[in-house]
């Protein structure tokens, strides 16, 4: 028994007062391969999603309990704003009311008119749009990516691939959802391209988030392109996510080099990318929806004339490049 | 929790590491408590919380942990100077793991404002030891 004992001292190294089980080196080899394994199979494979929406479905009780203290602050705000900015506000949403229903009385005549000329051309309704407001709760954690977190979820029938905007314009688009959030790429993002089309003169164009700053790029455009200082740009609609006609960015600057055969051409979001709380997540409309003749039709001509698939625009680097080349309408 | 709290704008930008600094804490305080597994684990949440790619925050912290342990001994035998200084650097050594991974992934280098956390995450150590947070370094001295 007490051979035992002395055997066993012997055996070690080091005096039991420093033995804490592996060496900090071989915790660490092990821990990195860890992560490095994680790292791929997180990029490279989808098995992580659900385990990720999981967890951070567990961790958003914890996000509202941080979120409280700015809550509680922009409530007392509110709270004690002046009468005086009370009134002032109300006169002018009055105006703005006003303003827009008279606006709206001559889209009434409008929709009226258009769905008569389509039943006119037997041509199949427009697609109606549904739409979740939200609210986005935080900014992106993360300081290469531009992204917010919105408060609406799985949970609210929020679809990867949404486009969100708000009242000035697009802000971006779905790319995650968690059970009761989602987390929305911004326009300015590098990973992010809208296709816009200049509203002035309808030539097509694909913009890309410039990442640093608050900007969009317009690459691949030659330098003898009809494009202006002050040109605003808009969602072109062709790619079965955003709705058309949603106003992007306005060119803000060109620069036309001589040893480059693309002009330079950096625009300004319009939506309040930095500063709304409200945002409109505003869900694709369903290829499915197209009456059933039209898509026989469709099929037996043997176009590709039919909506690339929503997803592949977020996924597929490449797939822009192919379109890159734009051309006047 | 300050990880979680909604921070914007120039804010984010000069956002220390509150979770980095409390776990280089525990690692000199208590390495018999908070080892480079912990370090993992916590990465990892971090990850989560930022949604980015699962494993880099891991990683990042895995490597500063290394650092923090193997010199850990003499670490608390440094006077508050000194200590500052190696934390420092080990809030750089774990910046520059995440923007070396985040280069791999395709991000874009935006500047010196990167290492500003490292600034402010030293300066967050400093008021800390002000306030009578032992890290060892005084206690020792006295």
């Amino acid at each position: 028994m007490m051979h035992g004992f002395n055997h066993k001292f012997e055996q070690q190294q080091a005096p039991a007062f420093f033995a804490r089980g592996p060496s900090p080196f071989a915790r660490l080899v092990f821990f990195s391969a860890l992560s490095l394994a994680l790292m791929a199979t997180d990029s490279r494979l989808q098995y992580l999603i659900v385990l990720r929406q999981n967890l951070v479905a567990i961790l958003h009780p914890l996000q509202l309990v941080a979120n409280l203290p700015s809550q509680v602050y922009r409530d007392i705000n509110t709270y004690f704003s002046t009468h005086h900015y009370l009134l002032a506000e109300n006169k002018r949403l009055q105006l703005k009311t006003l303003e827009q229903s008279i606006l709206l009385q001559g889209l009434n005549t409008l929709t009226l008119e258009n769905e008569n000329l389509r039943e006119l051309l037997k041509a199949n309704k427009s697609l109606t749009q549904n739409s979740i407001l939200g609210e986005i709760m935080y900014v992106g954690r993360d300081p290469f990516t531009r992204k917010v977190i919105v408060n609406r979820g799985e949970n609210h029938q929020v679809q990867i691939g949404e486009a969100v905007v708000d009242a000035t314009g697009v802000i971006g688009q779905v790319t995650r959802i968690y059970p009761l959030s989602s987390e929305v790429t911004l326009i300015t993002d590098k990973s992010l391209a809208i296709p816009i089309q200049i509203e002035r003169n309808g030539l097509r164009a694909i913009a890309f988030g410039h990442g640093r700053d608050n900007t969009l790029d317009l690459p691949y455009l030659p330098t003898n392109v009809d494009i202006k200082q002050g040109d605003k740009l808009v969602t072109s609609g062709i790619d079965g996510i955003y709705p058309a006609g949603l106003a992007v960015a306005t060119v803000s600057h060109i620069e036309i080099t001589p040893d480059s055969p693309f002009a330079r051409i950096i625009c300004v979001p319009t939506g309040g990318v930095e500063h709304h709380r409200q945002v409109l997540l505003v869900s694709i409309p369903k290829p499915e929806i197209l009456p059933k003749e039209v898509l026989s039709d469709l099929t037996s001509k043997k176009t590709s004339a039919l909506p690339a698939a929503p997803e592949k625009v977020i996924s597929d680097p490449a797939a822009p490049n192919k379109v890159n080349q734009p051309h006047a309408q | 929790m300050g990880l979680l709290l909604p921070w914007s704008g120039s804010a984010l930008q000069a956002r220390p590491d509150f979770v980095l600094l409390v776990i280089i804490f525990w690692l000199i305080r208590a390495p018999h408590l908070c080892n480079v597994g912990t370090a993992w684990f916590v990465g990892l949440f971090v990850d989560l919380a930022t949604g980015g790619v699962f494993g880099q925050y891991a990683l990042a912290y895995t490597v500063t942990a290394y650092f923090a342990v193997n010199y850990q001994r003499r670490l608390v035998l440094f006077n508050n100077m000194q200590q500052a200084f190696y934390v420092f650097l080990l809030l750089m050594i774990s910046q520059l793991t995440l923007l070396l991974l985040k280069l791999f992934g395709g991000a874009e280098i935006f500047g010196w404002q990167y290492f500003i956390p490292s600034f402010t995450g030293i300066l967050l150590w400093q008021i800390a030891v002000l306030f009578g947070l032992k890290t060892g370094g005084r206690t020792r001295g006295v």
